[in-house]
């Protein structure tokens, strides 16, 4: 037989049956659709993830760590346990040799100190974080509203979305403008020429601290990342170094803090390197690691990220299988019915000179062609209702002031793949009716009523 | 092996066939038999006799146990599946009592079968069942459905379809089993006319006076025997 005739002869077939063809076709309609769907989020969510990293530009980002500061986890962040923190303090001498490195265009020591920000009545405590105007314009900020601020704008002040609501400002944009007092906390001097003070101080039982206000002006309100160990970012209020440098603060991040030597206080917990492009990573931290300083790579991390999002396919995979094996089952049904329906059709064929092979092929060219059909409409369907699930998300979320996303994408191999997939399944569960119908017979099927 | 002159088409010799069961059914015991090219044989015999079995066997539906079967100097008792089915496709035609046409498929369609099988394209084989049809005087029921035919017609079909390959023997297992006695007379005319241009018949029946009257031969069988062959007209 031909292939065009192949073709004919199962559409030809089906169509005789239409409501079983319908409902078995349904079957994998809603298989391949449910499979789908779930790869096209689980390839969504990877391409959110590495867009923002690629957005970001953070795999040309090395975080570098003072002696102190060392990750925690040797295992997570790929350090050799065994080497011991032998680096000297991270100080700007430091710094200036390490931006002196090839392959180094900027270096970002991180300046961190707690403070209290307030307006109308609210307020919240963080860790505000000098920023220098030169990373806030490499695209590491993305604003919402607003614009990065300069080194003559020393009371301009950045804030994170995440702050919008705890600050009582309606949007991004209602907040540009306004008025932002940050609270630092500073030694207070007087109490400790007071006696009793000193004595309580002495006993532990009260702080020398006192609290000494700035207002600063928001000039820009931007994105919420989540991605702050990875950048120079580790913050949710910026400000410019020279105002971190006019204001009184006591400037610690961490309680150990309090430990370090007079030396050590002088120097940063960690810094931000930023390279001139991504492939300078291995040559850089080469050298700042033979100093004996720790790092950080995002470019580390990505086997890792990969193996989450590989096993994260296979779940969804896993789970949509289900609906394909049901899908199947209901192919084997009816396949296995149109063996018995057309039993002296079958020995009819054979009689007339039909191969086992002809017969064979005539059952699977079927359950392919209901594969194929399924296979179809299932990506068409898994593709409308992911677009009308993105839409229902986005409009909850957006309420909450979360920017619209993407949370589905359908890049071509996957619309070609679900169809192969949807055929191949079909297939295998054409294989025994089609076996069962090639081994007929003719004899018994044409004395069949 | 290529038949020659002398050579019967079909040639026959202690054709045995054995059907297991608990005790085993010897359907065809030792049948030996020679058809000659262009003869009408008619087959008779009572109900079990083999008639059947021997017309399966020769329509390559059916393989023997015992004994060899030569048609057109080929060896069919030796076949494989897929030669069977070549056989079945080229060398013979079938008409079976009960016609065995496909429900769903309009005449056309049903003459053509054996032609899609065989890998013809759609607009020949559409061309030549058209040709097939007009033959047997059905042209213009081509698109009708065997339920929308009588069983004259449909017989007719049948005979077309089993022609469309231009078979070297026409195999007919009770044609006119179910037909009334006019009709059965148009489809044996029509299976004699056939005869007369050339083409072997074989033909089964119950009734021996209406095999005389077209056969050359006529051969009665039981249990699987011949018991009487009778030639009543010499093959042209």
């Amino acid at each position: 037989m031909r292939l065009t005739d192949h073709i004919h002869q199962s559409l030809s077939n089906l169509w005789k049956k239409k409501l079983r063809t319908f409902l078995t076709t349904a079957g994998v309609v809603i298989g391949i659709g449910a499979l789908f769907s779930m790869l096209a989020f689980g390839k969504g969510m990877q391409k959110n993830i590495t867009d923002r990293f690629a957005r970001f530009d953070l795999f040309r980002y090395v975080v570098v760590f003072g002696p102190s500061e060392a990750p925690r986890n040797p295992r997570r962040h790929r350090i050799d346990r065994r080497s011991p923190i032998t680096a000297p303090p991270l100080d700007d001498a430091r710094l200036a040799e390490i931006a002196q490195i090839p392959g180094v265009q900027t270096v970002v020591p991180e300046i961190r100190f707690p403070a209290l920000i307030r307006r109308n009545g609210n307020e919240r405590f963080t860790l505000v974080q000098a920023l220098p105007p030169e990373i806030v314009t490499t695209g590491l900020v993305v604003f919402r509203a607003g614009a990065p601020y300069t080194h003559d704008d020393p009371n301009a002040v950045i804030i994170s979305e995440s702050l919008i609501d705890d600050l009582d400002f309606a949007d991004p944009q209602d907040a540009l403008g306004k008025p932002l007092t940050v609270a630092t906390l500073t030694v207070d001097a007087g109490s400790l020429l007071n006696p009793l003070n000193i004595t309580g101080a002495l006993a532990g039982d009260t702080l020398p601290f006192a609290q000494k206000e700035y207002v600063f002006t928001i000039v820009g309100v931007a994105e919420r990342m989540d991605v702050g160990m990875v950048g120079p970012l580790r913050s949710d209020v910026f400000v410019t170094p020279e105002a971190s440098r006019r204001m009184k603060k006591i400037a610690l991040t961490n309680i150990r803090d309090l430990f370090k030597s007079p030396a050590a206080a002088q120097s940063y917990p960690a810094a931000g390197i930023r390279l001139t492009s991504a492939d300078k990573l291995e040559s850089v931290k080469a050298v700042v690691e033979s100093w004996g300083y720790r790092t950080f790579a995002l470019a580390d991390e990505i086997e890792e990220i990969e193996t989450a999002f590989i096993l994260m396919d296979m779940f969804l995979l896993a789970i949509g299988m289900i609906a394909i094996v049901v899908a199947c089952l209901g192919i084997v049904n009816t396949m296995v019915m149109a063996t018995l329906e057309r039993y002296r059709e079958i020995g009819i064929m054979k009689a007339v000179g039909a191969r086992d092979s002809d017969v064979r092929m005539i059952f699977f060219f079927e359950s392919g062609a209901i594969g194929f059909l399924g296979g179809l409409f299932g990506v068409v369907l898994g593709w409308l209702t992911s677009l009308f699930i993105n839409e229902i998300v986005n409009a909850i979320l957006v309420s909450k002031g979360v920017p619209p996303t993407k949370y589905f994408t359908f890049p071509l191999w996957l619309w070609l793949a679900s169809i192969a997939f949807a055929i191949l399944v079909s297939l295998v569960a054409g294989l025994y009716p089609a076996i069962r119908a090639a081994k007929t017979d003719p004899i018994k099927a044409l004395r069949h009523d | 092996m290529n038949q020659t002159a002398a050579e019967p088409l079909i040639d026959i010799r202690d054709l045995t066939r054995v059907y297991p069961a608990a005790v085993p059914v010897r359907a065809l015991d030792g049948l030996t038999l020679a058809v000659s090219e262009g003869m009408f044989l008619g087959v008779s015999g009572s109900s079990g006799s083999g008639k059947s079995t021997l017309l399966n066997i020769l329509g390559g539906l059916d393989t023997p146990t015992g004994g060899s079967v030569t048609v057109a100097g080929r060896r069919i008792s030796d076949l494989g599946p897929d030669e069977l089915a070549l056989y079945r496709r080229k060398q013979v035609g079938m008409v079976f009592q009960s016609f065995n046409l496909i429900g769903a498929y309009t005449a056309l369609e049903n003459v053509a079968l054996p032609l899609l099988f065989a890998g013809v394209g759609r607009a020949e084989r559409n061309r030549r069942a058209a040709e097939a049809l007009r033959a047997v005087g059905l042209e213009a029921r081509r698109t009708h459905r065997p339920a929308e035919l009588s069983g004259g017609e449909q017989q007719r079909v049948a005979i077309a379809r089993a022609l469309i390959n231009n078979p070297k023997v026409l195999l007919a297992d009770e044609p006119t089993g179910n037909l009334d006695t006019a009709t059965s007379a148009q489809i044996l005319q029509t299976l004699a006319d056939l005869n007369a241009a050339g083409l072997t018949v074989i033909m089964i029946s119950h009734e021996e006076p209406l095999l005389r009257q077209f056969a050359h031969a006529v051969i009665r069988l039981r249990d699987g025997r011949i018991v009487e062959h009778e030639t009543i007209r010499t093959v042209p």
